[in-house]
């Protein structure tokens, strides 16, 4: 659904991406991480037709977005990392405005904003003014607003940031709701733990470019509900020739293998896991250690940021 | 309807200046005909025998130089802080990533900010027709006079939007944009009379001497800045019009075109503000 390709894009001088590479299937709830200056607002501001690349190619739903801009935003909904409210509208006008801006007309006008206020939670607050609701509030307007026109990609830039923790455990309710819809999302954050909770994917940015973690994975696969994929490490004693190939023959993919050690990456379920397992053992295989090797993206992060900061 | 018009009426006319600046407006304009009236209708001018037209014809100009002079100082506030009031509250992203085009978004700002200037000479009309009451104009002044302010108000605005466009906070457009109408009202002019000048003196000290039989008389080059010059367009405007050819036409096209150099560049800087 997102596909970008070898972009580029320069700051007087200074390329906040470079060369970066990023594929986000249909339905995915694809988390961004990065530290800041990473490059992952100009990815948002490219993705969603503000900022025009220097090089590269960019598509969502096969739509350039520099040459196919319009048919881009209508795909798109987009909220930015500061994202901002008319302060002296109510509530209803601000979502009538933004109906009337994606030439929502008729009664799917009224249904739109209707829907907007109850995804919003602000069904009781129409006629509030948008100043005086709270800084949470605002930001669910905002992404209430995003979603007027039914967009099937979200491009989400640090949603979470200055919500309180009730908020933010709302807004990750809101959008594993909105991924069971369909919507395909792409969120940018800090706060990794949110990331964590509710993300398909994550891939990692750093310098403008894709940056993976010590294993060199630059994306992370955290949870596919049809195929789990995991990683585990083996630990044998003896020639390890042998058991490469029950781990090919057992179906799972050999990452890392050398030393009495082997990295494997299992798709599907326990059974599967226990069938690797029974095949190595069976097969004369020494086994001395069976993990599942279950990092957390919080290390991951650090694995491929942390040694650069310090 | 365009939304942006929508929307920018709507929200000007909640701001506390959506009020308070034409009554403000109305005040002093009344305040400088009812003066330019007495000065006019004095002991001294009455023993000249002033005619009720010559008072009606002097309230109009008064009216219509204030009126300009009030106009230009007001039409920056309202085009001006236009588009950097969107960077300020970060809803431009919001704008441009909707399916209004910069044009509608342009259209939007440019109208609502002309709407309410041209509220501002719509109540107006009662201080002019104190003026009409005197007799000595037509209908034909009082039309060349409003369109041609409605052309200088129109480029203004065109002009502030521009630099609410390229400047990211209102204040520094703000400032500019008094910068560039304080350059087109007042330098144009000082610079005219100071080549004048140097022309007089200059065929005085040949012993050419100087004798003008018109404002054609006087080169090019030195009348040259004055088509800049808002006052002498609505100067010009006042010729019957078998005459409007070519002052009043030069000063239209120049406005015109400098209107519409402005919106070609706030149209680029709208589709460039991504980064702002």
């Amino acid at each position: 659904m997102i596909a970008v390709e070898q972009l580029r894009k320069s700051f007087d001088g200074t390329r906040a991406l470079d060369d970066f590479t990023l594929h986000v299937g249909a339905g995915e709830l694809f988390g961004l991480v990065g530290p800041n200056g990473a490059g992952k607002t100009t990815l948002m501001k490219v993705l969603s037709t503000l900022l025009e690349p220097d090089r590269g190619t960019a598509q969502i739903g096969g739509r350039d977005v520099r040459t196919q801009g319009r048919e881009v935003k209508r795909m798109i909904g987009y909220m930015p990392d500061q994202p901002g409210v008319y302060q002296d509208m109510s509530v209803r006008e601000f979502l009538e405005f933004f109906a009337d801006a994606f030439h929502i007309t008729g009664a799917r006008h009224r249904a739109a904003v209707d829907r907007a206020m109850e995804r919003s939670g602000l069904t009781d607050r129409t006629r509030d003014s948008v100043e005086q609701l709270s800084f949470g509030m605002k930001q669910r307007l905002v992404l209430a607003k995003t979603l007027l026109h039914d967009p099937k990609v979200l491009l989400l830039d640090e949603p979470a940031t200055g919500l309180d923790p009730i908020a933010r455990i709302e807004l990750r309710q809101q959008l594993k709701l909105l991924q069971a819809e369909g919507i395909t999302i792409l969120i940018s954050s800090h706060i990794l733990s949110d990331l964590e909770d509710i993300c398909t994917q994550i891939a990692f940015i750093g310098g403008g470019r894709n940056a993976s973690d010590a294993d060199g994975h630059s994306v992370i696969q955290l949870r596919a509900p049809r195929a789990p994929v995991r990683v585990y490490e083996i630990e044998l004693i003896g020639e390890s020739a042998s058991a490469e190939s029950i781990v090919n023959a057992a179906g799972a993919r050999l990452l890392e293998s050398g030393a009495g050690r082997m990295v494997v990456e299992i798709s599907g379920a326990d059974e599967q896991v226990a069938a690797l397992l029974r095949a190595l053992v069976t097969g004369g295989v020494n086994v001395m250690r069976f993990d599942h090797r279950a990092l957390g993206l919080e290390e991951r992060y650090q694995r491929a940021f942390g040694e650069k900061r310090t | 309807m365009n939304p942006m018009i929508r929307k920018e009426l709507r929200q000007r006319m909640r701001e506390r200046r959506g009020w308070l600046l034409p009554s403000l407006y109305l005040l002093v304009l009344g305040a400088v005909v009812t003066f330019a009236y007495f000065v006019t209708t004095s002991d001294g001018a009455r023993a000249n025998n002033v005619q009720g037209s010559t008072v009606g014809v002097v309230l109009f100009l008064t009216l219509a130089y204030a009126q300009l002079a009030l106009l230009l100082l007001m039409a920056p506030i309202f085009s001006a802080g236009s588009i950097t009031i969107e960077k300020e509250q970060r809803t431009l992203g919001g704008l441009l990533t909707s399916l209004l085009t910069v044009g509608q978004i342009w259209w939007g700002k440019f109208v609502s900010s002309l709407l309410f200037v041209l509220l501002l000479l719509i109540t107006s009309l009662p201080v002019l027709s104190m003026a009409f009451a005197f007799g000595g104009i037509g209908p034909w002044e009082v039309f060349s006079a409003t369109v041609t302010t409605v052309i200088v108000l129109g480029s203004v605005s065109a002009l502030g939007l521009y630099c609410s466009s390229a400047f990211r906070r209102s204040i520094h457009a703000t400032a500019v944009s008094y910068a560039m109408v304080i350059a087109i009202s007042v330098v144009t002019a000082i610079i005219f009379f100071v080549r004048l000048q140097l022309y007089e003196t200059a065929h005085v000290r040949s012993g050419n001497g100087v004798a003008y039989a018109g404002w054609y008389s006087i080169p090019l080059d030195v009348r040259l800045p004055m088509y800049l010059n808002p006052f002498f367009f609505l100067t010009s405007s006042f010729a019957p019009p078998s005459e409007l050819y070519p002052a009043w036409a030069t000063c239209a096209v120049v406005f015109i075109a400098m209107g519409i150099i402005s919106v070609v560049l706030t149209l680029r800087n709208l589709r460039h503000s991504g980064d702002a």
